[in-house]
């Protein structure tokens, strides 16, 4: 009895763990039509094997969908419940328990930042110059609001004083396989999770990507932010290839954003100028 | 091709990642302020963040009220392999959706009936084209 409690336990665990994992069918939800699409590569191309370039590197470019955080950092990255509160500071807990998900800068298509993701793809450029591989650049088809994240990759160390920005300074190095990058100098504008999980300027995020074969690539990610956690975190997030031949498409999010006025939301960000929506005729 | 089309249709659905909007719905839309209605579309806004349909619905008094639909992205839409010509301005539709918790003919499409009876399968959804 004792043996079969610990299986269904594992089990439960296991199946925990994967749910984390899956995004939630959409079937039965309500507004459908409202929601997002994007393909996946299916199993028989996902499970292929790595695509490199010619220098030997893994070609990390997908596109990808995933990878990140899009609602609850915790749950997102498979942790238990609870996890994350055990470490959030009570300032930090009091203030995200206080935000309303109406209130999320993002809606007012400002970037989203790292480690946020969105249903929409993305994809890393691994580009070159004449002095080699000197930049990988990030390009998110919706969720950097126009603004480019770029990766130094030419052994450049963080500035000393970094002006705090929505992308931060990143620079990164290989591991073997593994794309690390290194990044510092956030703003504290943004929400690192849906449920308005606090950051601050102190924030450092280290993150480990890895292409596991051609539909599956990890990001081993580490959270830290003395300002706003009691000690670092380490979570875990899985992006998903799109199928062969999709591309990026374009996506102006301030082009007609009309996010609130159904709801009577006020924009609280007003005063920032975030948010350009103006109610249509 | 009717075959082939089903069959890459079905193959994606069960690989698709259907979530999580730009924005969730249950603090703009009212699950229970469900809307069932037909009329004559004004205007269709491929635009984003979201695609918006306008539908012109004409009441027994003959009073007409304009429905502004949300829908997805337009990506995610042109992805499911609808184009412009699907659905234009003088088509005549009928349409499911949850009105605006402040403006009820605000809503958020659950489904769209084209003219030439066709479901709209927008963004998510089983994709019948």
């Amino acid at each position: 009895m004792k043996k079969l409690l610990t299986a269904l336990m594992i089990l439960g665990g296991l199946t925990l763990a994967l749910l984390a994992q899956v995004p939630a069918p959409t079937e039965g939800r309500f507004g459908k039509l409202g929601g997002e699409f994007t393909p996946l590569a299916p199993p028989e191309i996902a499970s292929g094997p790595v695509p490199r370039l010619h220098d030997g590197r893994p070609d990390l470019s997908g596109p990808w969908v995933g990878g990140g955080s899009n609602n609850d950092l915790e749950a997102d990255a498979g942790l238990k419940p609870g996890a994350l509160d055990a470490v959030l500071l009570p300032w930090a807990r009091k203030l995200r328990d206080s935000r309303k998900e109406q209130d999320e800068p993002y809606l007012y298509c400002t970037p989203m930042s790292v480690p946020r993701v969105n249903p929409y793809p993305w994809r890393f450029v691994q580009a070159y110059t004449a002095h080699g591989p000197t930049h990988i650049f990030v390009i998110h088809e919706n969720g950097d609001a126009g603004a480019n994240r770029q990766i130094f990759m030419d052994g450049r160390p963080h500035p000393e004083d970094p002006l705090p920005t929505w992308w931060g300074h990143s620079i990164g190095k290989w591991e073997g396989d593994t794309l690390v990058i290194d990044t510092v100098g956030y703003n504290d504008k943004f929400w690192i999770d849906g449920r308005g999980t606090p950051h601050t300027e102190q924030m450092h995020t280290i993150e480990r990507w890895t292409r596991i074969n051609y539909g599956t690539m990890t990001n081993d990610f580490t959270l830290d932010d003395p300002g706003a956690f009691s000690r670092p975190v380490q979570l875990k997030f899985v992006a998903r290839a799109v199928p062969p031949g999709h591309e990026l498409m374009e996506f102006i999010c301030t082009e007609n954003n009309q996010y609130g006025i159904a709801g009577g939301i006020t924009n609280v960000y007003g005063d920032k100028g975030y948010g350009l929506e103006t109610p249509a005729k | 091709m009717t075959t082939r089309l089903a069959v890459l249709g079905i193959g994606l659905f069960w690989v698709a990642v259907p979530v999580l909007a730009h924005h969730s719905f249950e603090v703009e839309y009212d699950p229970k302020k469900p809307v069932d209605a037909a009329g004559v579309v004004s205007k269709v806004e491929w635009t984003n963040p979201h695609m918006r349909v306008y539908v012109d619905v004409t009441d027994e008094k003959g009073v007409v009220t304009t429905w502004n639909l949300e829908l997805g992205s337009p990506n995610s839409v042109l992805r499911r392999g609808w184009t412009r010509a699907d659905l234009k301005v003088g088509d005549r539709i009928s349409f499911k959706a949850f009105g605006g918790r402040k403006v009820l003919t605000r809503a958020v499409a659950d489904a769209i009936t084209l003219a030439d009876g066709r479901p709209f399968t927008g963004a998510s959804g089983t994709p019948t084209r």
